[in-house]
């Protein structure tokens, strides 16, 4: 270690290699590459050039080789670099964090790793990306904290590494693949920066395009190497479980602490959630080997904090070497070359080399880097930032490997790697799905390569390709588009994708998200590889007839998915619209880091542009990097954005909302905002997310129109059942539009916008549904146009419920239908006033005095913004109401003496004023008459008064009255007769209910001697009056509720 | 000593309130009263300012929410002074000035919290506040009584008030007294015309000239005449009730002067003399009504007897057939 540090302290000069190379007898084999040192930070701009050549080429044959190479030698490397590397490990990954504080955060250089800065400046630029990732993490950042424990780096453990990788995978399974995605991005565009240092490192990008590209597949395998890592780990699961909780939410996922506590807890006390799994990972594996685990868990942590996505980034390096190699040899030549580096470490070097010579003059400069990393893996860290610390892990792990009790140690460990690379290589699928098939492909061939190796992992692959070459080439013709996308501009893009990498280069943002929207829908191979010949099709149709820029393809309807498709076709323009979208649209995540550490990321970004044409010449790794990444750079940024955004929006929602949150993203793109307005921004995707979530019917027929539309090219597409698809259609639109303006504007205000500042008019619905019934449904989201109707349909749906013959619990839920469609357009007319009226009305009654409250408030509102209505009518009923059910002497006051004089001359005021003085003076009488006589739907109100009334009245009755009172006065007074018109019937009935009435309130009646009429025996009756229980109580308070009439409703 | 804010200048009430909250910082800080009056001052000004804006914004058609603000800050100064200590006896002065915001804006609901920890918490007795203070509360709380119609206390309350103000602020005793009359009218107790007269409380000499006469129609004269005064004071449903009494006082006479002319069935009073009368009052009331009324005021205690339903004659009680309220609320 000391001499290592030593070394690392001269990093920044070439001597320092051969320091390197001459501490680690085992690296030594590598240190002819090694010599490389100088070639890292010096080599910055020859790096530049070959690597993506060396891409391409590597991408054709070493891939698989190194691979398979990989999974033996790891083994014999492992034991070598452990020995030395133990020290080394930790030197390097000091060093490796270092840069990233250097180049990205004064802070975190002046903090840990100063020293080490100086030994490796090219890691600075890693940093750079790093810090790019980290910015995308946002939360990463909080993993500031864990940086420090990267100082205690001893001895990463590859369990740790493991560790993280299960963790990541178990991520990424539980969460949703796009969240992956991004994670993966990121993690691409690191390796590709670190590729990018390196030399080639295009394979990262390949990597990363692979990683977008999701495979049904791949979940397959997952759940195997699950297994194996379950072995390893014996909790993989819980894991994932714990992650999945962490990463859940995307305010987890911000906190750092989520990525890092969870990736890397277990050795430390800190993190949360996610501390559980590592925990567990760790302690199956090897208590002794935690600490060295631990620091290397920092490390990531620190790398990865940021977000689930930089995490995954982690497994796949994390795995250590295995997870690097899978990167590397995923994404393209430059991968295997990263492979054999591994296997440089062990006695594959020679593999290794081979690739770097083979890509290009790089070579040269790519060895060196290896060589260091034979010499001390740290070396190669630093370069890979991210990929280092797993690649130290390996050695490290490897190392300790006797110290742990690790079953099958040295094995079990490069079984885990490879397991690890292939699990990453899933991830990077999973992640990816998004992305074309063909790099699926990629993925699947890599995991061959790796299931030689690793038996188990083997089994997990479905997909065995006997043919390495041609599924190399594939992933190569892949990786070339992918590349393209990371560096627009290269040559090299060009040159690998031919007409891929052209279009590329000319993507508009939106475009590409809208492909990757597209391409997230897909669920299986066949599904992805149809919407890529579709999307091929649109995007060539596009481009041919100029519409390629102008079209707002945030607004494009997605394509239907295809059922039985098998298109083969490619998936340049597609997979390169999807990694080109996510390069271009990266201002963001710079804008954070800017605000967050300073003029750096900002820095770079404004100077990749300039620097594009500039050469490569700047002695710092960190110019080189951006020399040579200018795009890559942005690229990162971008990863970083989405993985920012798109994380936690997918967090909180399903996977199959995946696509419209990508579009959301590229809205975002052009924000200015502080870290405040990002979380607004956060905000505001949620809200425009959750605008866009649609409901499964509504989703289904904008299926089914695009379908419609694409019905020649698809094929198959099911026919809508639809009446109005062109309806919904425009409904998108519009939704589409309202969210884009919401972003356009948030962004455009750059700073905060609050809240209560968004301009709700913007975010109005017009609903579009021709419906007339409707039955009511509480929103639990954004309301959908499609299933909103507009005021004209609404109008007709009133008359409908006016007309209607069925029972008040319909009318009810029409209503309330109606007046959810009203409040969520913001329609505030007479229309509004006329349904809650009508509503007020038929509540009054059916005597559903809670629904008529609600209208009545509503009414108030209305009629005081001066729209007009039946105000004097609801003012009476709002006086009855008040003064017969509230009982509340001030609210009474005050509607009395809100009336006007004009109200006060209305019939149906001073009737309820009647009834006031009535009941305030218990003339009984008074209220029975006015009972008789009530207008409108007085009756209704006093209704629910009567048996009250009654009541105090025969109590009155039976205490002022001697010695009788006859039923039938009681009978005429308390209003048991109907009609005013007394005929007999009227009047027999009256007295038959009346005395029920009074029995039924234990009245004592008699029958008069003389005339034989029934009468109340009004003393003895005083004394055994009670009011009976209602018949209609329920023990819930409210009838309506009863059951059967919830079931008479569902009916 | 800071002497914040005589109402110099023109302050927005948010710069007052910013003021305030500093004085209230430093004031949380002083063991001794010594800055009450300024803090009371303060209170005062941030009331009367939120109030002033709040016309304002009325005027300029903007939500007043003010004297709203105002009110909470109002509360942090009463936490402030809710303490043992010396500061304690401030605390109902800030009270009063809640009182009035809530009274003001018609969430007197709040002042629920306030009255409770003034007459539960233990660091208060009632005793040690200014008598000023003391008189502002009682008037307040009573007046929350009659909102309750919770007759019997909100007429100890205003008594109280009455008794304690300053003799020489006509005008505070006028304001207890326009509570406290109708309150006393209900329980029966009738107010001299001179005392009206000397408090321009004339509104009410016509109520209490019906309640003597027994003059149903001026009664109800009265109350429409000064309806809108009483609704917006809150005393019109007390004045309401006092229909009853009216009915009482009419039977009343009715009796006397039954009783004069034929002692033997001054008692018994039939239904259809009753109804006459009201008709020449210019009521017209059918017989069931006429009726209902008395049974309602035998079923109200405010007469003695029954009401034969067979004879139609109501049947008086030999021994005070009209009991004295004495106090208590109809």
């Amino acid at each position: 270690m000391a001499a290592q540090g030593g070394e690392v302290a001269a990093g920044s000069d070439p001597k320092p290699n051969e320091g390197w190379s001459e501490e680690q007898p085992s690296s030594s084999q590598y240190q002819p590459s090694a010599s490389g040192h100088h070639a890292w930070s010096s080599s910055g701009a020859s790096w530049n050039y070959p690597v993506d050549n060396s891409n391409q080429n590597a991408v054709y044959y070493d891939p698989q080789r190194d691979v398979s190479v990989s999974g033996a030698t790891q083994n014999v490397t492992s034991g070598a670099p452990h020995v030395t590397q133990p020290a080394v490990g930790t030197a390097n990954a000091t060093n490796t964090y270092a840069p990233y504080s250097n180049s990205v955060q004064p802070g975190y250089n002046a903090a840990h790793y100063p020293n080490y800065y100086y030994n490796y400046p090219q890691p600075a630029t890693d940093s750079s990306v790093h810090q790019g990732v980290d910015q995308s993490s946002g939360a990463a950042y909080q993993p500031l904290t864990s940086f420090p424990n990267s100082g205690s780096y001893v001895g990463p453990t590859s369990n740790t590494y493991y560790n993280a990788g299960a963790d990541q995978t178990a991520q990424a399974y539980a969460t949703n693949n796009y969240y992956y995605q991004n994670n993966a991005w990121s993690g691409g565009s690191s390796g590709d920066v670190h590729a990018q240092t390196y030399q080639t490192y295009t394979p990262s990008d390949t990597n990363a395009a692979q990683s977008s590209c999701s495979l049904p597949t791949t979940s397959f395998h997952y759940p195997q190497q699950y297994n194996q890592w379950s072995n390893y780990y014996d909790q993989p699961a819980p894991n994932s479980g714990g992650f999945a909780v962490a990463g859940s939410s995307a305010s987890d996922t911000k906190s750092a602490s989520v990525g890092s506590g969870y990736a890397y807890p277990s050795t430390q006390p800190p993190p949360p959630g996610t501390t559980q799994r590592k925990n567990d990972a760790v302690a199956p594996t090897a208590p002794p080997q935690a600490a060295g685990i631990t620091g290397f868990r920092s490390q990531h942590v620190n790398q990865a904090p940021g977000a689930p996505g930089f995490q995954s980034q982690h497994v796949n390096q994390a795995p250590g070497a295995p997870g690097f190699q899978s990167q590397h040899v995923n994404p393209s030549p430059d991968t295997p070359g990263f492979q054999s580096q591994h296997v440089n470490l062990a006695p594959v070097t020679p593999g290794f080399q081979s690739h770097h010579v083979n890509p290009s003059p790089d070579t040269p400069g790519f060895q060196n880097p290896y060589a260091n990393k034979t010499a001390a893996v740290s070396g190669f860290q630093n370069h890979y930032a991210n990929q280092a610390p797993a690649y130290q892990q390996n050695s490290t792990s490897h190392g300790q490997l006797p110290l742990s009790n690790q079953r099958d140690e040295q094995k079990a460990l490069h079984a885990q790697g490879q397991s690890s690379n292939v699990y990453s290589v899933n991830h990077v699928n999973e992640n990816s799905q998004p992305t074309l098939q063909g790099f699926t492909r990629t993925v699947a061939s890599v995991n061959k390569v790796h299931i030689p190796t690793n038996p188990r992992i083997a089994p997990g692959f479905p997909m065995s390709m006997p043919q390495t070459g041609k599924k190399l080439e594939v992933d190569s013709s892949l990786k070339p588009a992918y590349v393209g996308v990371n560096m627009p501009k290269n040559d090299v893009n060009a040159a690998q994708d031919g007409h891929g990498a052209a279009i590329q280069g000319s993507f508009p943002v939106s475009l590409c998200t809208y492909v990757e929207r597209n391409l997230s829908r897909c669920k299986d191979d066949a599904q992805r590889s149809a919407t890529q010949s579709i999307m091929k099709e649109i995007i060539t149709k596009a481009t041919a007839d100029g519409t390629l820029h102008t079209k707002n393809w945030d607004i494009e309807p997605l394509l239907a998915l295809p059922e039985n498709a098998k298109g083969t076709f490619m998936t340049s323009n597609a997979k390169d619209s999807s990694p080109f979208s996510f390069s271009t649209s990266r201002r963001s995540p710079s804008r954070r880091t800017k605000s967050r550490w300073e003029p750096v990321a900002e820095e770079k970004v404004t100077n990749n542009m300039e620097v594009v044409s500039k050469e490569p010449a700047k002695s710092n790794a960190c110019t080189t990097w951006e020399n040579t990444r200018r795009t890559g750079n942005t690229w990162n940024l971008g990863n970083f954005v989405q993985s920012r955004q798109a994380p936690p929006s997918q967090w909180n929602q399903r996977p199959s909302k995946k696509q419209r949150i990508g579009g959301n993203t590229n809205l975002t793109k052009n924000g200015n905002a502080s870290s405040d307005s990002d979380k607004e921004q956060d905000l505001t995707k949620y809200y425009a997310s959750s605008i866009a979530l649609t409901n499964s019917p509504e989703e289904k027929k904008r299926r089914e129109h695009r379908s419609k539309r694409f019905e020649r090219s698809q094929g198959a597409s099911s026919k809508s059942m639809s009446s109005i698809p062109h309806k919904n259609g425009a409904a998108n639109v519009y939704t589409r539009g309202a969210i884009s303006m919401l972003n356009n504007r948030s962004n455009g205000d750059g700073a905060s916008l609050a809240v209560e500042d968004i301009d709700w008019d913007a975010l109005t619905i017009k609903g579009t549904c021709q419906e007339i019934e409707k039955r009511y449904l509480r929103l639990t989201s954004a309301p959908d146009p499609a299933t909103v109707r507009p005021e004209d349909v609404l109008e007709k749906a009133l008359h409908m419920v006016e007309t209607s013959e069925k029972n008040y619990l319909y009318k009810c839920d029409q209503l309330k239908s109606i007046r959810q469609d009203l409040t969520v357009q913001r329609i505030q007319n007479e229309l509004t006033v006329k349904v809650y009226e009508t509503h007020a009305r038929f509540a009054l009654q059916a005597g559903d005095l809670s629904e008529y409250n609600q209208c009545q408030s509503q009414l108030t509102r209305l009629y005081g913004e001066g729209i007009a209505g039946c105000h004097l009518e609801f003012s009476a009923y709002n006086l009855l109401c008040v003064m017969l059910h509230s009982n509340n002497k001030r609210d009474l006051l005050s509607s009395m003496a809100s009336l006007s004089k004009e109200a006060r001359l209305d019939e149906t005021v001073k009737h309820a004023l009647a009834v006031h003085s009535a009941v305030s003076s218990g003339n009984y009488v008074m209220f029975f008459k006015l009972y008789k006589k009530a207008p409108g739907l007085n009756s209704c109100l006093m209704d629910l008064y009567v048996e009250r009334m009654r009541f105090e009245a025969i109590k009155c009755m039976s205490k002022s009255y001697r010695p009788t009172v006859p039923v039938r006065y009681v009978t005429r007074v308390l209003g048991f007769t109907r009609v005013d018109v007394l005929c007999e019937a009227n009047v027999a009935d009256g007295l038959e209910e009346c005395e029920e009435w009074l029995k039924a309130h234990g009245a004592v009646l008699t029958v008069d001697e003389n005339s034989g009429e029934l009468q109340i025996d009004t003393k003895v009756s005083s004394a055994s009056l009670y009011m009976p229980e209602p018949d209609n109580a329920v023990s819930h308070g409210d009838a309506s509720l009863a059951v059967d009439d919830f079931l008479a409703r569902a009916s | 000593t800071p002497t914040p804010s005589a109402a110099s200048g023109t302050p927005t009430p948010p710069s007052r309130r910013l003021l305030g909250s500093a004085f209230l910082q430093e004031f949380r800080n002083w063991e001794t009263p010594w800055a009450m009056e300024a803090m009371h001052m303060v209170a005062l000004e941030i009331r009367l300012l939120a109030e002033k804006a709040d016309r304002e914004l009325v005027m300029s058609g903007k939500n007043p929410d003010k004297l709203q603000a105002a009110g909470s800050f109002l509360m942090k100064v009463f936490g402030a002074l809710a303490v043992k200590g010396p500061k304690r006896v401030g605390a109902l002065y800030v009270t009063c000035q809640l009182f009035k915001i809530y009274f003001r804006l018609g969430t007197v609901n709040l002042c629920r919290s306030v009255i409770r920890s003034i007459e539960t918490a233990r660091n208060f007795d009632f005793e040690d506040f200014p008598v000023k203070d003391k008189v502002t509360y009682m008037y307040y709380t009573g007046r929350l009584e009659v909102f309750n119609e919770n007759f019997l206390v909100a007429d100890q309350k205003l008594t109280y008030a009455l008794m304690h103000c300053n003799p020489q602020s006509e005008s505070n005793l006028r304001k207890i007294l326009k509570f406290l009359i109708p309150v006393k009218l209900s329980i029966g107790v009738l107010p001299r015309r001179t005392l009206l007269e000397k408090y321009n409380l004339l509104e009410y000499a016509d109520i209490v000239t019906s309640l003597r006469r027994g003059d149903l129609r001026l009664l109800k004269q009265a109350l429409d005449r000064h309806e809108d005064q009483l609704l917006k004071c809150g005393v019109y449903l007390v004045l309401e009730k006092l229909e009853l009494q009216v009915y009482r006082r009419l039977v009343k006479k009715i009796h006397i002067i039954q009783r004069e002319k034929e002692p033997s069935k001054a008692h018994q009073i039939k239904l259809e003399v009753l109804v006459k009368t009201l008709q020449w009052l210019g009521i017209t009331m059918d017989v069931d009504e006429v009726e209902c009324i008395m049974a309602c005021l035998i079923y109200k205690n405010l007469i003695k007897g029954y009401f034969a339903h067979k004879s139609k004659v109501l049947v008086l009680s030999k021994q005070d057939p009209f009991p004295k309220l004495n106090g208590k609320p109809v």
